[in-house]
């Protein structure tokens, strides 16, 4: 795994100028820094090694076109990028679903990786550039009550809309709609000093 | 702030290979927009040179067309004159600019035309030309002005005038480039039928 490295605000808003300003170098430091977790939520997401690998490469693909949509003003890179990340993810399951309707593949990787959920990261990933930010979302998330913190994944990971989770749950959407925005309300404000950091 | 939510997913290590095949992808698709420019701008100047040649091949083959069918009228006039029972042919030895030559006429009165053939006339001064008349019963008409350029034998077919009474003769003269309305210059000659 990649060593630890933590970026400065100053290195961090260099990283996007030289981005902005096509330097090559740059994209191969954007994707040492943000690879594994990108790779991680495609992962997640997709619980498939290979349509995680397309989902890194398209990502990089799209953050590398379209660097100069990123208004700093409005949220920090990283966020930016994961949002794509998961995007592109949750694209590519659909297609899945559309077209491998058996899901036999899907079953088999379960398998290969051993489950759904992923396997627990090793504890030489304390090194990965962002572990801490790993740490304090799990943290957030960890602060929320069980029910707001499923519908919160759920909505999240599996980009299941409101009804889709109050069924899932057997809850009323009136419920699922409150638990959501208080949940957000909550991640918010402890997460909010994370807005100008990037490790 | 869910965007950090995607931090919550454990990371995991790319294979090593994959570093290199996303940045060739990624900087492919950077360079790609490039690429299809150049190919549509050299789309569209094949294209545009295509239907340019197209075009112009078009306008030689009528232009190539016409001059036959013109081409071929003149051969069919010339034959009429030369082989027609009512023609005439005249034959008027001419001396220009010290050299020898000589203008023949071959006249249809059937068809009130003439045939005009001038060969080894001198080359006129550039403000000069040669004007042929017709010699009819009210006096002379100016038949053709022939602004002589280049040494090379001239032909023109000439309708013979409707008015003034019949032809009685020709007479070619050399006048000013924009011709005369009556013969002033020095007679190249002057013939009576």
């Amino acid at each position: 795994m990649t060593p630890s490295k933590r970026l400065s605000q100053e290195e961090q808003r260099s990283l996007v100028q030289r981005l902005r300003a096509r330097d090559e170098r740059a994209l191969g430091e954007l994707y040492d820094l943000l690879a594994p977790w990108v790779l991680g939520l495609a992962f997640k997401i997709l619980e498939d090694e290979a349509e995680a690998e397309e989902v890194v490469g398209d990502v990089f693909v799209q953050v590398w076109r379209h660097i100069d949509q990123h208004d700093a003003r409005r949220g920090p890179l990283v966020p930016w990028i994961l949002s794509i990340a998961r995007n592109r993810a949750r694209d590519a399951r659909r297609r899945r679903r559309r077209w491998w309707r058996k899901g036999e593949r899907f079953e088999q990787a379960r398998v290969a990786e051993g489950g759904a959920a992923g396997p627990a990261p090793p504890p030489d990933e304390a090194g990965v550039p962002g572990w801490p930010v790993h740490r304090a979302v799990h943290a957030a998330l960890a602060t929320l009550p069980e029910e707001q913190r499923r519908a919160v994944l759920l909505a999240y990971f599996e980009g299941l809309t409101h009804s889709e989770i109050a069924r899932r749950l057997d809850q009323p959407l009136g419920t699922v709609k409150t638990r959501l925005r208080s949940a957000h309300a909550k991640l918010a404000e402890t997460l909010a000093h994370l807005s100008d950091w990037m490790t | 702030m869910t965007g950090w939510l995607g931090m919550a997913a454990a990371p995991r290590a790319p294979r090593a290979e994959l570093k290199a095949r996303v940045l060739a992808r990624t900087l492919a698709a950077r360079r790609r927009p490039w690429g299809l420019l150049v190919a549509a701008v050299l789309a569209l100047a094949l294209g545009g040179g295509a239907f340019w040649a197209r075009r112009t091949i078009d306008a030689l083959r009528l232009e190539r067309d016409r001059l036959a069918a013109q081409a071929a009228a003149l051969q069919d006039t010339v034959t009429g004159f030369i082989r027609g029972p009512a023609t005439r042919l005249i034959q008027v030895p001419v001396s220009t600019g010290g050299r020898v030559g000589a203008v023949t006429i071959f006249a249809d009165t059937a068809r009130h035309r003439w045939l005009v053939r001038c060969d080894g006339l001198a080359v006129n001064a550039p403000d000069q030309a040669y004007q042929l008349w017709f010699i009819t019963r009210d006096g002379t008409r100016s038949a053709a002005l022939m602004p002589m350029d280049a040494d090379q034998p001239m032909v023109m077919a000439l309708e013979m005038p409707r008015e003034g009474g019949p032809v009685m003769g020709a007479e070619m003269s050399i006048e000013p480039r924009a011709g005369s309305t009556e013969p002033r210059g020095p007679t190249v000659f002057k013939l009576l039928l």
